[in-house]
């Protein structure tokens, strides 16, 4: 799928995220910023990683902003995020 | 046989990350996860899919689950409907409910979407929101449309609205509520009563409870953690209630050893509607104590 | 019903009336003025008190403030997700803020990242962490030359006149590079794409050239809001030294560029104030740790009257439909795009009446 549209999900409320796509042309570009950075950096990029592909995303400008939020809501964002942004209709939910 | 208790259904906007990911701590006996009113029209689509991961997180494993859909003829109830049902919720609540085809038209977009991601057909259960002058009326056949319905609940703030009245000290509700415990008591399903709002009139709440209560609701709808300690323990029983519920369910026990038709206590019989009533005390005491 | 319950948001319009009068009390009780190209406020109100609110004006969030006695909360934060929520509404995705140094914390905490900051008065910033970053690195990507000596203009274009074309020829000759840069806010008289492509065409001729759109990174409502009052004479200098900081910081070392052009100014009191500005913000090595960059004025070219060719005096012609005048003081390249423009603009009887024709 592709993103046509900059699309923001999420809040910066504790435990929350925002989430924010726009599109590119030259592949992903993934900023992930978080206050706990340095014990879950790598878990909330490979959150991020993971729903881009199950959407089959391969261009698009992704940042996401981490208050502390749990696996599940970081993925209840990014898909919102990138429903939003590829202006999808329908929701395929074997892919969520 | 444990009766599941419904004293306590904590209400929390499907919106808010942070609501959803503690209130599990609370432990109340249910937890509704609200994509109607509590969610802007902008933010139905990120309320719905935060509801979807949330229901499916460990955390809920061991609470009932709700969640309160859009009306069916909104352009969210379905796609509010095919969430839920797939994310394993438990329990579905239509709101504004106020006919059994109402029921009906929610009952046969449940079974296909169960069929469709192969969740038991008929595993997801029902609750009606009754929120105005039709739906009191329609009460008794909307308890008895669905085998899915578990109970029926009184919901306050759009049925004033359409009484032409306002919330106040209760008689704006008489007739309703009576109307709404009568059509749960009728089918055999729970009945709930409304939401009280001001979170921080502790007194006022209490007041309330103690009525629905002895009126034999089983439960009440919350909007604030602080409400569930202080309803769990206005439904906690006495000491005394709790000893004669155990000499009732051991003359039970005792009959049922001795293959007795007719059991007595102290020379009176006891049925099984006291029976179950003694069982009930029991659950709530081993829930939350001996009230004080 | 929830947390709470109380606590209502909304967009209003602000031009005028007794909606505007609140607010302005509200933010002068919160020690700030309004500011007044603020086309619409969020608000909050609690039980119709009004609690907090923050102003949207094009592409940049300003005159925020939230009562004293919720500032523990994260009201804050909520008026400033809403007001954001507001401007994606109205298509603009990418937001600036200027605040106090004091302030930065507090904004950062609400998703907004420093960009520049003037001494202690003033920090400029923007709405995600990498925005001039990845504007650089595109810049450098694509754009950047492998020579020794290159050179940049601002410019509006608004049309691109003879001065113009003067002013690009001679800065052409004097580097080895030249990268012009079209100030692309759409709020002058000729669109954007329009003053690019003339731009574009009034250059073809020259080998060393670069044509950029601007970004909202120079001189754009974000960056320079004064700039496009002008009318109202506002000169605004902490503006105009941010623009010329983020220049200097970010886009400059992008490409390597070492001198800037510009015509000197003698009608504009603004722009005659920004050349002044430039010179000290892009040439002063003793005021930050960037390389300066030098700034040259070129003499206006100017027309047989001795008078300097402007892209103003190009418009009075143009509105007075004096085509003989206006062909004295364009390219040939640029003249389509202005009977293109007048045909899309037509004048009352009148006025052509009087035009000179012939």
């Amino acid at each position: 799928m592709k993103i046509v549209k900059a699309a923001i999900a999420g809040t910066l409320e504790s435990s929350d995220l925002v989430v924010k796509v726009s599109p590119a042309e030259d592949g992903l570009d993934i900023t992930v910023n978080s206050e706990v950075y340095k014990q879950f950096g790598e878990q909330i990029t490979a959150v991020v990683k993971e729903t881009l592909s199950a959407f089959n995303i391969t261009q698009g400008e992704i940042i996401v902003e981490d208050k502390g939020a749990l696996d599940c809501v970081i993925r209840a964002r990014m898909q919102t995020a990138i429903l939003r942004g590829t202006e999808s209709k329908e929701i395929a939910w074997e892919k969520l | 046989m444990m009766k599941k208790l419904r004293r306590s259904m904590l209400f929390l906007p499907g919106s808010s990350a942070a609501m959803l990911s503690t209130a599990f701590i609370y432990r109340p006996d249910s937890i509704m996860f609200d994509l109607e009113d509590a969610v802007s029209l902008k933010e139905k689509d990120s309320a719905r899919l935060l509801v979807f991961h949330a229901l499916q997180h460990p955390m809920y494993k061991d609470i009932e689950t709700v969640v309160r859909i859009n009306p069916l003829n909104t352009p969210f109830g379905l796609k509010d409907t095919e969430a839920a049902v797939r994310a394993g919720v438990d329990v579905i609540r239509l709101p504004k409910t106020d006919t059994p085809d109402d029921i009906y038209q929610l009952e046969g977009e449940i079974a296909r979407i169960e069929a469709e991601c192969g969740r038991p057909v008929g595993s997801t259960r029902l609750m009606a929101a009754i929120e105005s002058a039709v739906g009191v009326i329609n009460a008794v056949a909307i308890a008895k449309s669905s085998p899915r319905l578990m109970g029926i609940a009184l919901a306050a703030f759009d049925y004033v609205i359409d009484m032409q009245t306002e919330r106040g000290d209760g008689t704006e509700l008489f007739y309703a509520r009576c109307a709404v415990l009568h059509a749960a008591r009728g089918a055999g399903i729970d009945a709930f009563d409304v939401v009280y709002a001001d979170i921080d009139d502790e007194a006022g709440f209490l007041k309330e409870v103690d009525l629905i209560k002895r009126m034999g609701f089983n439960g009440k709808s919350l909007i604030n953690p602080r409400q569930i300690e202080i309803l769990h323990n206005a439904y906690a029983p006495t000491q005394e209630e709790v000893d004669y519920a155990e000499r009732v369910i051991a003359a039970a026990e005792e009959g049922d050893r001795h293959g007795l038709g007719v059991i007595s206590l102290n020379g009176k019989m006891i049925d099984a509607p006291i029976i179950n009533h003694a069982r009930v005390v029991i659950e709530r005491k081993n829930a939350s104590g001996v009230r004080q | 019903m929830y947390s709470d319950p109380s606590l209502t948001f909304e967009t209003v319009e602000t031009h005028s009336g007794t909606l505007r009068e609140e607010i302005a009390l509200f933010l002068k009780s919160n020690g700030l003025g309004m500011d007044d190209d603020i086309e619409q406020f969020v608000i909050a109100r609690c039980k119709r008190h009004l609690v907090a609110c923050a102003g949207i004006a094009g592409s940049t969030l300003k005159c925020i403030a939230v009562d004293a006695a919720w500032r523990s909360t994260s009201l804050g934060l909520k008026v400033i997700h809403e007001a954001e929520a507001q401007a994606i509404q109205n298509g603009e995705h990418q937001l600036f803020l200027l605040t106090t140094p004091c302030n930065v914390k507090a904004f950062r905490g609400c998703g907004f990242y420093p960009l520049v900051t003037l001494d202690n008065r003033a920090t400029l910033m923007e709405n995600t962490p990498v925005g001039i970053h990845h504007y650089c690195r595109k810049l450098r990507k694509h754009h950047q030359v492998n020579a020794s000596n290159v050179g940049a203009i601002v410019m509006n274009a608004n049309p691109f006149t003879s001065g113009h074309l003067y002013l690009i020829e001679q800065a052409a000759k004097a580097c080895d590079w030249l990268h012009i840069f079209v100030v692309e806010e759409d709020l002058s008289t000729f669109s954007f794409q329009d003053r690019l492509a003339m731009v574009q065409e009034g250059s073809r001729h020259l080998p060393n050239v670069t044509v950029h759109p601007g970004s909202r990174y120079i001189i754009s409502r974000g960056t320079f809001p004064g700039y496009f009052l002008k009318e109202k004479q506002i000169v605004n200098e902490v503006y105009a030294a941010i623009d010329l900081i983020l220049f200097r910081r970010y886009i400059a070392p992008a490409l390597n560029i070492r001198q800037r052009f510009v015509g000197t100014e003698p009608f504009c009191k603004v722009t005659a104030q920004y050349n002044f500005a430039m010179h000290h913000w892009l040439e002063d090595e003793t005021i930050m740790a960037d390389a300066p960059i030098k700034v040259n004025e070129i003499t206006r070219v100017t027309d047989e009257n001795n008078l300097p060719i402007s892209a103003s005096a190009v418009r009075k012609s143009l509105e007075r439909n004096d085509m003989e005048a206006v062909t004295r003081m364009v390219p040939a390249t640029t003249l389509p795009f202005l009977i293109r423009w007048l045909s899309r603009h037509p004048f009352k009887q009148s006025d052509y009446n009087l035009a000179n024709v012939g």
